[in-house]
């Protein structure tokens, strides 16, 4: 999808020195003072390890090893009466360090998805959590039995983890900013929402691993992971089932090229660059999903015609054919029942803003980004081959009348970033 | 009715037993923290009830097990009858009464293992973790086992539509081992209460639970997405003829009936139904002139719909379903003696899919209307696919195709046009019934092509 800004690395090489120069550094401390409890140090650098192994992605978003980051928030957190010497910060660090590189070498060598930048972003959140904890918490509370020491526990606990992903969001919302060029606070908006879902879970399974070894020692590991692992394998076949809708979806756009209604790899560019215009408006990930659905699936509507026009290109069609065929689509795609949304968007995917959006807030602004989508695609796309300032001319024309001047302001900021098919 | 007093008195027996057990575990329980907070929990989440069966059941069982470990086996017995209370009064009062029976019968026998495994309870849990989960880890074993044997034998006195090897194969052995995992949620919420937490270690514990609970539903979400979707997909290629209208929908709904008959897997049960559905997808391809042309088709216009299987793969090549859905699709033309397209296979080089697809594609072609002629009756139908053993279909699946639809029916369609020879329709591609001798050297493109 976006190979274009894919290999840029930038803030990536900053938080990979300063994983590296962190892990060094506490590796060369933890050396000199010596490990200690190492069973405990050896059984939660093993499941770091684990879970950093067989870490999984669901579809755009960020690679993910759930057990990985609890065991390691988890290991930042042990107390007695158990563990008689908690491991302090410059341990943490080392081990979830090691644990993780051992865990992304088989990847490496397996040939599977790896991030070593996000890898060093669990590192560094969870030097983070080491260093809250040990520093609100004092060195004789323990796990007594009493509530009193009990209750300050799991809130230190919770503050640690609060650090740690107040830091992860900080740091992702920075590098969304960076790579998706979305605004700050629209990515710092989406990393909040996600920290608030899945990374409170893990924060809760850290806590919880954190408080079974405390309690009963090594007997405590398996009463928490063994529940992590099946509700990681659920999840991985969630977002299995997902990648399998999303590429129905993607093949259902493409039906309209094998019918000739549109040329090969029309839907996906016009799709590309409403994504890139979505992100550039700060959209919130569930709008952008149903933009990107909607832009691929915004020519369906033309199979109930006759005949395809040559080459496909849409915008020869007179305007009431255009409209006529949205409203088609967006009722084909209404009645697949769980689509609603993304037919909204096709519906009025081709209304001329002054007709439409201007005086009718109800029209989704994605309407307004699949129009001068399919606008900018028709002029530059392959075979019509005009040049990006040329095209973003003549659309220039019709702002305000055809275009939602908003979307075009977008349009000039990301060709001006250099956005090419 | 006769037949349904071995249920009733299996149903009646284990309620009394039920009573009496909950009678002995009330004389021996008395109500303390984590009885009234738990039990509480526990009606809070039964109210709360979801769709999702196993990950809900296990909700309440892993309250059972942390009883155990924290007020004794008497509590958790106790407290499994509040259960029953919150069932939907829509149940019929037998399955309500059952259910409650259920429910505290596992939890008596689960704590009677409990006990004799040396299971411990309070602070002597934090003494001997080894014990401790060692009597745990049975109590869930026998709690799962007890419940997965009451339920095979109601279903088996009831006779309904679920076997109890059904239940066995599709319900208890896929999420016995998560509902295992899931238990030692239990163990952990009674050590950390235990530890010092108490109230508050329910809080902590709830969250991997509703986390478990809200992944299942994710996935329930996106298959149910799925279906939808590729439905409406298939009925905007289904617009270019009228007379085609459900066909691909009839066809997934008739490979399954003989998927199942077939004793399919799971996987490729589901398989077979997505294939029978987009087994047509590639016509979106082939100009709609063609499509909706009367009379014959000359030779390019037979290439063009000789094209629609390739097409069909070629469109749905990305998506991850099994290959036999792509080699059924690619091949559900071809014909048992190699004189199908698109490659000319025979026998058994046909994909298995495919023959199936084949089949039951003539079959509804078949029995429904065409612009040019009205629909056969189900049993001319079978006895042309009959004749056809061997020159079109594998002889052994149009047995069984057969005898499925002798024993289980088939609903034709009733909304479809009449016949009208003032419409302009094509002679559909499927249609077999135009060949001479009833159809036995039918073509796949209409007549004497």
């Amino acid at each position: 999808m976006s190979e274009v800004v894919e290999r840029r690395l930038g803030s990536g090489a900053v938080l990979i020195l300063a994983g590296g120069v962190l892990g060094l550094a506490a590796l060369i401390i933890t050396v000199r003072r010596g490990v200690t409890e190492w069973p405990y140090a050896l059984t939660f650098g093993i499941l770091i390890a684990i879970g950093e192994m067989v870490q999984f992605r669901v579809d755009r978003s960020r690679n993910r090893a759930p057990i990985a980051t609890s065991a390691a928030l988890g290991y930042a957190v042990l107390r007695g009466p158990e563990v008689g010497i908690p491991p302090d910060v410059a341990q943490v660090i080392a081990v979830t360090g090691i644990a993780t590189l051992a865990g992304v070498l088989p990847r490496v060598i397996a040939g599977m998805r790896w991030d070593i930048v996000v890898s060093c972003r669990r590192v560094l959140s969870v030097a983070g959590a080491a260093a809250v904890f040990s520093a609100v918490t004092p060195i004789d509370l323990y796990w007594t039995g009493s509530w009193r020491h009990a209750l300050p526990l799991t809130g230190a606990m919770l503050l640690a983890v609060l650090g740690a992903a107040t830091m992860d969001a900080l740091i992702g919302a920075g590098q969304a900013t960076e790579k998706f060029n979305q605004p700050f606070p629209a990515a710092l908006r989406d990393e909040v929402v996600m920290a608030g879902r899945i990374g409170m879970a893990m924060g809760i399974s850290g806590i919880l691993l954190a408080c079974g070894t405390s309690l009963l020692g090594l007997w405590g590991p398996p009463l928490v992971v063994v529940p992590l692992f099946l509700t990681q394998f659920a999840f991985r076949r969630f977002a299995s089932a997902q990648r399998t809708y999303r590429t129905t979806v993607r093949s259902m756009a493409r039906s309209t090229e094998i019918a000739g209604f549109s040329s090969p790899g029309q839907n996906a560019r016009t799709a590309q660059l409403a994504v890139t215009l979505g992100h550039d408006l700060g959209l919130t990930p569930a709008r952008m999903e149903a933009l990107e659905y909607a832009a691929l699936l915004s020519g369906v509507g033309q199979l109930a015609l006759a005949d395809p026009s040559p080459g496909g290109a849409s915008l020869l069609r007179s305007r009431g054919e255009r409209q006529q065929a949205a409203e088609i689509g967006a009722s084909i795609i209404e009645r697949s029942g769980v689509l609603d949304h993304v037919a909204e968007i096709v519906r009025h995917s081709n209304d001329p803003y002054r007709q439409g959006r201007a005086n009718n807030s109800d029209i989704p602004v994605e309407s307004g980004i699949v129009n001068v989508a399919l606008a900018y695609e028709q002029l530059v796309g392959e075979g019509n081959g005009q040049s990006p300032e040329k095209a973003m001319e003549s659309i220039g024309l019709g702002i305000g009348a055809e275009y939602d001047p908003v979307v075009v302001e977008s349009l000039r900021r990301v060709i001006g970033r250099g956005f090419r098919f | 009715m006769n037949s349904r007093w071995p249920l009733r008195l299996t149903v009646a027996f284990s309620a009394g037993i039920a009573t009496v057990a909950l009678f002995v575990a009330l004389f021996h329980t008395r109500p303390d923290a984590p009885t009234l907070t738990l039990g509480l929990l526990l009606l809070v989440g039964a109210l709360l009830r979801s769709k999702v069966g196993p990950v809900r059941a296990s909700l309440d069982y892993v309250v059972g097990i942390a009883l155990f470990l924290l007020s004794g086996v008497a509590a958790a017995v106790v407290v499994s009858v509040l259960l029953p209370l919150t069932q939907d009064r829509r149940l019929p009062l037998m399955r309500r009464v059952f259910n409650g029976a259920m429910a505290v019968l596992c939890a008596s026998a689960a704590g009677l293992v409990f006990l004799r495994a040396g299971g411990v309870q309070g602070k002597e849990v934090l003494e001997s973790p080894g014990r401790a989960m060692f009597a745990a880890t049975m109590a869930i074993i026998t709690w799962l086992a007890v419940s997965a044997v009451l339920m095979c034998l109601v279903l088996w006195l009831d006779r309904g539509a679920t076997s109890p090897l059904d239940f066995l194969r599709k319900v208890a052995a896929p999420t016995v081992l998560p509902m295992m995992g899931y238990g030692l949620l239990g163990v952990l919420l009674a050590v950390v209460w235990i530890g010092g937490l108490g109230i508050g270690a329910a809080i902590l514990v709830v969250v991997p639970l509703l986390v478990a609970r809200w992944t299942l539903s994710l996935y329930e979400a996106e298959r149910n997405a799925q279906a939808a979707t590729m439905r409406a997909f298939i009925q905007v290629i289904e617009t270019k003829d009228l007379y085609t209208r459900g066909h691909s929908e009839r066809v997934s709904e008739g490979v399954g009936m003989l998927g199942r008959h077939l004793k399919l897997s799971e996987n490729r049960q589901q398989a077979l139904e997505h294939a029978g559905l987009l087994h047509d997808v590639g016509k979106v391809g082939v100009p709609t002139n063609i499509i909706r042309k009367p009379g014959r088709l000359d030779a390019s216009e037979m290439d063009a719909i000789r094209l629609h299987p390739a097409r069909g793969v070629e469109l749905i090549g990305n998506i991850p379903f099994l290959e036999e859905v792509k080699s059924a699709v690619l091949h559900h033309h071809e014909k048992f003696d190699g004189s199908g397209y698109p490659a000319g296979l025979s026998g058994q080089n046909i994909p298995y899919f495919a023959r199936i697809i084949g089949i039951v594609d003539a079959f509804d072609s078949l029995t429904s209307t065409r612009s040019y002629r009205p629909a056969r009756d189900i049993e001319e139908t079978l006895q042309i696919l009959l004749q056809d053993r061997y020159t079109h279909f594998d002889p052994h699946l149009v047995d069984a195709f057969v005898e499925v639809i002798r024993a289980r029916g088939w609903v034709t369609v009733t909304d479809q046009p009449e016949p009208d020879s003032t419409v302009q329709a094509a002679i559909d591609h499927d249609d077999l019934s135009l060949g001479s001798g009833g159809g036995a050297t039918g073509s796949a493109a209409g007549p004497g092509a």
